[in-house]
């Protein structure tokens, strides 16, 4: 167990250092001036300079690659002192320094935005899940334990729409029917209070949800089905098992495993932003700060939020994989 | 500022779509009444709740570039001079400003008793540390170069100075600034947000972690801004223009990329200004918001760059056939609520617009004489002559030039001219379009830095801004009467000698068409009812000094609350 852990942590390391590698040079790769999208169209040629070098465009690709990964992880002081020149971008874990350097655009160290925005997207991705899960797991049983009937049909036609129609449209539509409408729910923005923040995610979260609960909805109806179709599931029942039961312990149970993979690889990429639905609501995650980044061509944002889309998507996996062992006693063997 | 974000441009227009789709395109909600029509006498309180599709990107005067921000910095910070109602410069900090015979110095005697936010009195001494600290070669600025005819800016921009040897101080309340050489837009430059006077806490030189603090009408509260979201601005209740402002707060809803309307509707913004064109068709057509609806002034232009040094519009006369041919009426019908045709550099609204100026015009059958001219007959019955090849035009994706390039591009495939569309992104626009020999053609504009024709005619059309690798000179244009009018126009004292100076460098322009002038585009501004004294200015998008509310607090408050905080509030209230 341990061991295939520590292989499975390797290769996501191996993982992440090859897409934020690739991603830097992609970024370098088409054509643009971070410079002048910092200086704005209208900026004279001088100021334009100016700008390049303070932000050490002046460099070549290869320095700053070589700077970038020599400043991602380092060592220093357990404590980050914000006038130290050297240090002042770093978030500190202990000894241990994580170093993204200074957003273009908004001059700020790139771990700070992170650092506000991730929980933001977090808080909305396991929202969604749970959304997504609860919805699936309902509706994908009662579509699997009423298999083949007029019920059925009209959760599979359900989950079908929920699949077909693009999350800002139900974004929109739940906009405005709930918020504009009906006034129960406010219509974007995050909050100051609890109250608010939890008020303002329930629309985004929802948004997010009913397109995962599609998809998971299909999963566990056809999962339950197969499993119920086995035989020890056929003798439990045969053997007096109420129909409940045999559902959730022998349907359920084994449908688990893929439904966990679908919630983790769901949360993993969410945890990276959900643009669409971050700029619908003007939820202030990941999403609307990654869009703004690549936009701007604000390359240090871009390399941090690959970093942690690419980390959460990784770990996600890594966790999935682990998890499985846990759920699965096949795999275990 | 960068405003044609791709994303947000696909959600608009889908809202737009489900609007109709939903039944939306019925009567406007009614208009939320002042609760004191018929008393003019101003109420203080309240906060005036906006909104923006754009964000702020800094608070800090000098690292502004657009607008938008520079407005907002307006209100946290007071400048040496302001505009005033009409959009002329006048003393603000300054009591009074005196300007020497020979045009060079300018002397500023400042108002006494002037506080800062944090409590500090405001000095002489304070208008020279903010004016190094904006210019300082470690600074980002990227409007320092309007100054640059203050004495000493090249040696101090450079670092090779240890001061701003034009900004002298004179007394603890008297400062003048001197001049290398006569500028006549050096005082509205002054009076943008770059060189507004900062707190003793910013230092003397610029740092990103530095709060907010001015002597402005507003201050910004810990917590009062938060990237991307929100913006709050609260009274600053030592400011020295006794009783202003009356609005206790002032708050921005930031990056609203739709749904303004429905908040507007429902009383949770008071002002809207980024409508989309069917929402502000309505509320135009609408006679209860008929009064509280207002086009602001132009601020801008738009138009077609045809690059002067690259094949076919190396010929005068290929880039007269492209102005003539342009259907501008056609393009302002795309979005007729806020486009208006423009046939020359200078939008209307802004100081020096010359109305005698007939400019380009379309005219089709010009048009094609022009190609004959230029050796390119075309045949519009047969299709056959015109320009052989393809002309690449560099456009950026889900902008609205996008939209307004396809009725360019069938205009000028009447007279011969073939234009094949090269989609990027704005930032890689930029990177091709300011570079030398990069880009054939290009949907240009330009916004106003500050209101004067200079503004607009030295960046694009002066053979100074003329760069490898950086041009604002677009179309890589150069004329010798074109630069000789400039820079003496630069230099004028006398405003009739001036305004005839820059008449003669746009008649040269238009005539030799390096651009085809297309369009202005004008934001429309409605309020509610119960925001008073709010007019359209010149400059300022939001101005809100002056603004005060009178609105009724209980329907509002009502309206406001979603259901789940009215039902908290109702159970709190019952326990």
């Amino acid at each position: 167990m341990i061991r295939r852990a520590l292989a499975r942590t390797a290769w996501a390391v191996a993982v992440v250092w090859a897409v934020v590698t690739i991603a830097f040079f992609v970024n370098e790769v088409i054509p643009s001036d971070p410079a002048r999208m910092v200086a704005g169209p209208q900026a004279r040629p001088a100021e334009v300079a100016r700008i390049r070098e303070q932000l050490g465009l002046d460099r070549g690709v290869p320095m700053r690659y070589a700077i970038f990964v020599t400043r991602l992880v380092h060592f220093g002081g357990s404590v980050v002192d914000a006038k130290d020149p050297k240090h002042a971008t770093c978030a500190a874990f202990g000894p241990v320094h994580v170093d993204l350097g200074r957003s273009y655009v908004q001059r700020r160290p790139v771990v700070t935005i992170l650092g506000e925005r991730l929980p933001r997207s977090a808080t909305l991705a396991a929202a969604a899940v749970l959304v997504q899960m609860t919805l699936g797991i309902a509706l994908g049983l009662f579509a699997a334990a009423r298999r083949r009937t007029a019920w059925d049909g009209a959760a599979m036609a359900a989950t079908l729409i929920g699949a077909s129609v693009p999350t800002f449209l139900t974004g929109l539509l739940l906009q405005y029917v709930l918020a504009y409408r009906l006034r129960w729910l406010p219509f974007d923005g995050y909050g100051k209070t609890t109250l608010d923040q939890a008020t303002a995610l329930v629309l985004p979260a929802l948004t997010l949800g009913l397109f995962g609960a599609a998809f998971a909805t299909r999963l566990v109806r056809d999962e339950v089905s197969a499993a119920l179709a086995l035989d020890h599931a056929r003798t439990a029942r045969a053997k007096g098992a109420s129909r409940a039961g045999v559902l959730l312990r022998h349907g359920l149970r084994n449908a688990l495993a893929p439904v966990v993979t679908v919630a983790g690889i769901d949360f993993g990429a969410l945890v990276g932003g959900a643009i669409v639905v971050e700029t619908l609501f003007r939820w202030p995650g990941l999403g609307m700060v990654s869009v703004a980044a690549l936009l701007d061509r604000d390359g240090p944002l871009v390399m941090g939020t690959v970093l942690v889309t690419s980390v959460g998507v990784v770990a996600a996996n890594l966790v999935v994989d682990l998890a499985y062992v846990w759920l699965d006693p096949r795999v275990r063997a | 500022m960068r405003s044609t974000r791709a994303i947000e441009r696909a959600l608009m227009a889908v809202a737009v779509s489900l609007v109709g789709a939903f039944g939306c395109n019925g009567a406007l909600e009614s208009p939320f009444a002042a609760a004191h029509p018929d008393d003019d006498t101003p109420r203080r309180g309240g906060t005036l709740h906006l909104a923006s599709f754009a964000d702020i990107a800094t608070l800090d005067p000098p690292i502004a570039s657009d607008m938008f921000t520079s407005s907002v910095l307006r209100l946290v910070y007071a400048g040496l001079v302001d505009f005033d109602a009409n959009g002329n410069v006048a003393p603000d900090l300054a009591s009074r400003v005196d300007e020497s015979d020979d045009g060079l110095a300018y002397r500023f005697m400042l108002r006494e008793g002037v506080r800062f936010h944090d409590g500090a009195e405001l000095t002489a001494g304070d208008v020279k540390r903010s004016i190094e600290r904006a210019l300082a070669p470690t600074t980002p600025s990227p409007t320092a170069g309007f100054y640059e005819s203050i004495e000493g800016f090249e040696a101090y921009t450079k670092g090779e100075a240890p001061h701003l040897e034009g900004v002298v101080v004179e007394g603890r309340y008297l400062v003048t600034i001197r001049l290398h050489e006569r500028d006549s837009a050096f005082l509205p430059a002054l009076a943008m947000a770059a060189l507004r006077v900062t707190c003793p806490s910013a230092g003397d030189t610029y740092s990103p972690s530095w709060a907010a603090c001015g002597a402005g009408p507003f201050r910004v509260p810990p917590g009062g801004w938060e990237r991307g979201r929100t913006l709050t601005l609260v009274r600053n209740e030592s400011y020295f223009r006794a009783g202003l402002p009356y609005l206790d707060a002032v708050t921005w809803q930031l990056n609203v990329v739709h749904g303004e309307d429905f908040k507007f509707a429902r009383g949770e913004l008071d002002v809207v200004r980024d409508l989309t064109q069917p929402e502000t068709v309505r509320y135009q057509a609408d006679e209860r918001w008929k009064p509280f609806g207002a086009l602001e002034k132009m601020h801008g232009m738009q138009g077609e760059s045809m690059n002067t040094e690259i094949p076919p519009f190396d010929n005068v006369e290929v880039r007269r056939a492209v102005a003539s041919a342009i259907d501008r009426d056609h393009i302002v019908m795309l979005k007729s609520s806020n486009l208006t045709a423009l046939t020359k550099p200078v939008p209307p609204d802004l100081p020096g617009y010359d109305p005698q100026l007939e400019g380009q015009r379309y005219d089709h059958a010009a048009a094609l004489q022009h190609m004959k001219n230029a050796g390119y007959a075309f045949d519009p019955a047969t299709g056959r002559g015109g320009w052989p090849a393809p002309i690449v035009y560099d456009v950026a994706k889900q902008s609205m030039q996008e939209v307004t390039a396809q009725s360019m591009q069938q205009d000028l495939a009447k007279i011969g001219l073939r234009v094949e569309l090269r989609m990027s992104s704005l930032s890689t626009l930029y990177s091709i379009t300011h570079r030398r020999g990069k880009s054939q053609m290009s949907p240009q504009g330009w916004q106003e830095d500050f209101p004067d024709p200079s503004d607009f005619l030295d960046p694009l059309f002066s053979s100074k801004a003329i760069n490898e690798e950086d041009s604002t000179n677009y179309a890589f244009y150069r004329s010798a009467p074109v630069d000789d009018a400039l820079a003496r126009a630069r230099r004028e004292r006398d405003p009739k000698t001036r305004a005839r100076l820059y008449e003669s460098a746009e008649r040269t322009i238009c005539d030799d068409a390096p651009w085809a002038f297309e369009f202005a585009y004008r934001f429309f501004q409605v309020h509610q009812p119960y925001v008073r004294n709010l007019h359209v200015h010149p400059v300022w998008t939001t101005d809100v000094i002056e603004v005060w509310l009178d609105r009724d607090r209980d329907r509002l408050a009502r309206a406001e609350a979603p259901l789940v905080r009215r039902l908290f509030a109702s159970l709190r209230g019952a326990l």
